[in-house]
This record gives structure tokens, C-alpha cells and sequence, in this order.
């Protein structure tokens, strides 16, 4: 294959995907096993499981997109939106559950006032807990997180596909990079995160550049794989 | 738009309900489901019990593995072998519970042996009467979202260009993603832990206390499900036909080759809505229910 130009700005968009994916897995509110009891805020499920449900429904939104229309815009808005589509039907039915099966309110124990709605939350968080559901803050904050995820895995599908224009190959090497990125930002979270509010939060950086390193590297490959056969 | 991708859509909404039920029974029953950890934990504080225990990989990618099984099994029969569509997805389905079958039998075996030390016992009438349940759940599941991948890939326009199998394998790891966060609650929060106060978490100390008495003898996995397909199914049952539904009717409702700002632009309208709506929602519990009365600190509610 050639070296050209165009492949090295396909390597950067692949890149950006990403980094995107790995700081937006930051952004979900996750609370695994113990949000599951209602005993931690958040979505009762692993980081990677929800970021890549959100973030690969995502995917085939933008697939969809592709199939009919070679404009980025669309392709990555598509992706962004089936993403947010996905992981806000979740986020507000498991809301229901907290609110009218188990008659929790929603409280997070990580701040002291919503930084969204300005409501006070320790009154709310229950004893022995760290408080349970998904209050509003993280509801935007688990938005934000799948519009990146979204954006994320659309931006590493495009490049692909321009480069061999094979749906198949591109959606698996796309959900490859998406869980490698996810993964590593897994690590950097250590089980559960509420969201940006979460002093957690702040250690972004550190993913941010494992994911830089690990993503330049799967970049190579997967254009070089994809683009010579 | 036309009346067949319509209709199509709307059939691609009821299956995903179907399967977003049947997933988190399946998940429920077999207890793969996230408070997964405390029936781990119930015999090592003193607690042996009898539901089944099969958590050795989270829900996600074991669903993928069944409808991405499910599908190859079903687009080799219909490419290869020109079987009608149903019956081969059907087959793909059977081929994939099966899988299911030796999943869960041998993680059953596998974590109860391993807590021997705590007096856990393996009890084969468990696994004799309670697995084919979680085989038939995962028949519903597979054949559900392998019928939603052959509707996207073969009948609904546009066609979508990824191959049934990687389609599968998606909706696979999005309905595990989804039955794990919605279904989870009502397991954890309302089923394993019962004598909590109404309205409250888990408290900690109650780590590994999981209810062991059922309505009538000894608590199983059966009556899990018997309490979860009244609530916590359905709910995840919802949550996933939503985005099955929300997700296809705005690419089928405007056309995406002339109208693609329109289909994601009520993208958005729908995720503004569901913003809104869990404010409101989270507004209305905290009037209801109110602070929790014990509470000492000095920040007012």
C-alpha cells in the first residue's frame, strides 16, 4: 500500500477516535455490583460493558450512515446520537427501578450539592451506603460520555472504511480499538465513577495517554492490515 | 418511509422486548446477573445456599457469544444451504442454547466445588430442573436478536451493510450491557435483599446475607425468576426494544440519503426528552420519599 498524505491523516482521525473513547468511558456513571444493591451511584453494570454497549450501538448507527452517504458529518453525528440514544433508554429505566421497585432517591455520596441542579444530597444518600441511582448530574454526565464514546467509534470506523471499503473487516477492527481504549480506561477508573463530578474524575490524564500510546500503535496495524490485503 | 420498513421497525422494537426480557430471566435464573458477587460471598460468611451460580463472565459478552453463535449458525444455513430464513435462525438458536447449556452446567460446577470449604453443597436436582430454564431463556434471547439482524441486514431499507454475525454480536453486547444495569436492580435492590427498610440501599454490613427462604421451602433460582418476570424483565425488556426502536425509526421515518439532518436531529430531540424526564423523575422521589429520617449531618434537604 502507499504511504501517502491521506493515510496519515486516516492514522490521526483513527487516533482522535480513540482518545475519544478512552476520556469519554471517563464520563459514564458506573457503579457495577454494589449500584446494582442500590449501595453506590450509578448504573449497576462494568464500565466497559456499558461504554461498549453505548458506544457500539453507536457504531452501527454510523455503519448505517456510511452505507448511503461518504460525508463525514453525518456518519459521525449518526454514531454519536445512536450512542446517546442507547445509553439514556438505560439510564432512565434503570431510574424507574431505583424510584419505584427498590423507592430509592437518587443521591450521590461524592459531592454534597448536585453541580447541575444545586439539590443537596447526604440527606438523601442512605446509611451505609454511598448513595444510589443515577441523580441528574450523572444522567448529563452519562450523555456526555456516550456522545463521545459514540463519536469515538465512528471516527475510527471512517478511516477504515475509506481505506478498504469493507463494512465487515472495518466494524472489527472499529470494535477492537473501541474495547482496547475502553478497557484501558477501566483500569484508570478502578471499578465505579459517578461521573465528572467524581473526584476519580481527574486522573483522565493518565488514560488519556495510555490510550495515546496504545491507539497509535493499533492504528499502524489496523491501517496497514486492512489497507494491504 | 413506507409501510413495510414501518412495520419492520416496529417488529424489530416487540423482538428486542422479547429479548431484553428473556435475557435478564436468563441472567436472573442463572444468577449472572451483577449481585452475582453476593451469592458468591453468602456461603464464605456462613450462608449456603441453593441458587445457581454460574457468574464467570459478565452478561455482555456471554450474550454476545449466544447470538453471534445463533447467527453464524443461522446465515451459514441460509447462504449455504438455502434454508427458509425462520427455521434456520431457529436452528442457529437451539445451537446456541445448547453452548448455554455447557456454560452453565460446568460454571455451576466449577464455582460450588470451589466452596466446599464453606459447606456449599452441589445440588444436582438444581442443575437438573433449573438449567434447561436457563437454556430455553437463552433460546428466546439468541433467536430474538438473530431475527433482528436478519431484518436489518436482508429486509429493511437501507440494507445495513455489517454482516449479520457482527450485527448480532453488537445487539448482543448492548442487550447484556442493558439487562445488567436495569434487570440487576430489581434483583439485587428487591429479590436478594428483602429486610432492608423500604427505600434504602444495601447497607453494608448486610454484605453476603442474601435471602434463603422462599414463599414455600427453601429459597432456588426458579423463584428468582418467577419474581424478576414481573418487574425487572420487562423493564429491561423495555429499555432495550427502546433503543432498538428509537434507534431505527428516526434512519426509517426520514430518509437518510436526503434527510439525514432530520433523523438526527430527532436523535437528539429524544436524548433532550430523556434528560428531562429523569430530572422530573428525580425531583418527584425526593418530594415523595423525602430524607431519610436517621440522617445527622448539617447540610439542610
Amino acid at each position: 500500500m502507499n504511504f501517502d498524505a491521506l493515510t496519515i491523516v486516516y492514522i490521526l482521525e483513527i487516533i482522535v477516535g480513540g482518545l475519544l473513547v478512552g476520556v469519554g468511558v471517563h464520563f459514564v456513571p458506573v457503579g457495577g455490583a454494589p449500584a446494582a444493591m442500590a449501595q453506590a451511584t450509578g448504573v449497576g453494570t462494568g464500565t466497559v460493558q456499558l461504554a461498549a454497549g453505548s458506544g457500539l450501538t453507536g457504531l452501527l448507527a454510523a455503519g448505517l450512515m456510511m452505507s448511503v452517504t461518504d460525508n463525514i458529518w453525518p456518519i459521525l453525528a449518526s454514531g454519536a446520537v445512536g450512542a446517546m440514544i442507547m445509553i439514556d433508554a438505560t439510564m432512565m429505566v434503570g431510574g424507574w427501578i431505583y424510584a419505584y421497585a427498590v423507592g430509592a432517591p437518587f443521591a450521590s455520596a461524592k459531592v454534597n450539592y448536585d453541580p447541575i441542579t444545586g439539590y443537596s444530597q447526604p440527606p438523601y444518600v442512605a446509611p451505609g451506603t454511598v448513595g444510589q441511582g443515577i441523580p441528574t448530574v450523572s444522567f448529563v454526565s452519562g450523555t456526555i460520555g456516550g456522545f463521545m464514546g459514540g463519536l469515538g467509534g465512528a471516527l475510527i470506523y471512517y478511516p477504515l472504511m475509506m481505506i478498504n471499503h469493507n463494512p465487515s473487516l472495518s466494524a472489527l477492527f472499529a470494535i477492537g480499538i473501541f474495547l482496547v481504549n475502553a478497557v484501558l480506561a477501566s483500569w484508570n477508573i478502578q471499578g465505579t465513577i459517578e461521573g465528572f463530578h467524581d473526584p476519580k474524575f481527574k486522573r483522565w490524564t493518565k488514560a488519556f495517554r495510555s490510550c495515546l500510546v496504545a491507539t497509535l500503535i493499533l492504528a499502524l496495524v489496523a491501517v496497514t492490515i486492512t489497507g494491504g490485503a | 418511509m413506507d409501510a413495510l420498513s414501518m412495520g419492520l421497525v416496529a417488529a424489530m422494537g416487540a423482538l428486542a422486548t422479547v429479548a431484553g426480557a428473556s435475557e435478564d430471566i436468563e441472567s436472573d435464573v442463572g444468577s449472572q446477573s451483577n449481585p452475582n458477587s453476593q451469592v458468591q460471598l453468602a456461603a464464605q460468611v456462613g450462608n449456603p445456599h441453593r441458587i445457581y451460580n454460574k457468574a464467570i463472565s459478565g452478561e455482555p459478552p456471554a450474550n454476545a457469544l449466544w447470538a453471534t453463535t445463533a447467527a453464524v449458525v443461522a446465515y451459514t444455513l441460509i447462504t449455504k444451504f438455502a434454508m427458509p430464513a425462520l427455521f434456520a435462525i431457529a436452528v442457529g438458536a437451539s445451537v446456541a442454547a445448547l453452548f448455554n447449556g455447557v456454560f452453565s452446567t460446568s460454571a455451576y460446577f466449577g464455582r460450588n466445588a470451589s466452596q466446599r470449604r464453606f459447606n456449599q453443597w452441589i445440588y444436582l436436582d438444581i442443575v437438573r430442573y433449573t438449567t434447561p430454564s436457563i437454556m430455553a431463556h437463552a433460546w428466546i434471547t439468541a433467536f430474538c436478536i438473530t431475527c433482528i439482524a436478519y431484518i436489518q441486514t436482508q429486509i429493511l431499507m437501507p440494507h445495513h451493510p455489517f454482516p449479520m454475525p457482527v450485527i448480532a454480536m453488537i445487539w448482543g453486547i448492548a442487550v447484556g450491557a442493558i439487562g445488567s444495569s436495569v434487570g440487576d436492580i430489581h434483583y439485587g435492590g428487591e429479590r436478594e435483599f428483602q429486610w432492608r427498610i423500604f427505600g434504602q440501599g444495601l447497607n453494608t454490613m448486610l454484605s453476603g446475607q442474601i435471602v434463603r427462604k422462599a414463599e414455600a421451602g427453601l429459597r432456588n433460582s426458579i423463584d428468582n425468576a418467577w419474581f424478576c418476570a414481573k418487574l425487572g424483565g420487562p423493564f429491561t425488556g423495555l429499555a432495550f426494544g427502546l433503543v432498538v426502536f428509537l434507534d431505527s425509526w428516526r434512519t426509517t421515518v426520514f430518509d437518510p440519503v436526503t434527510q439525514s439532518g432530520l433523523a438526527i436531529g430527532m436523535g437528539l430531540f429524544f436524548v433532550i426528552l430523556m434528560n428531562l424526564y429523569n430530572y422530573y423523575v428525580e425531583t418527584s422521589v425526593r418530594r415523595k420519599y423525602g430524607p431519610y429520617p436517621g440522617y445527622k449531618g448539617d447540610i439542610p434537604a
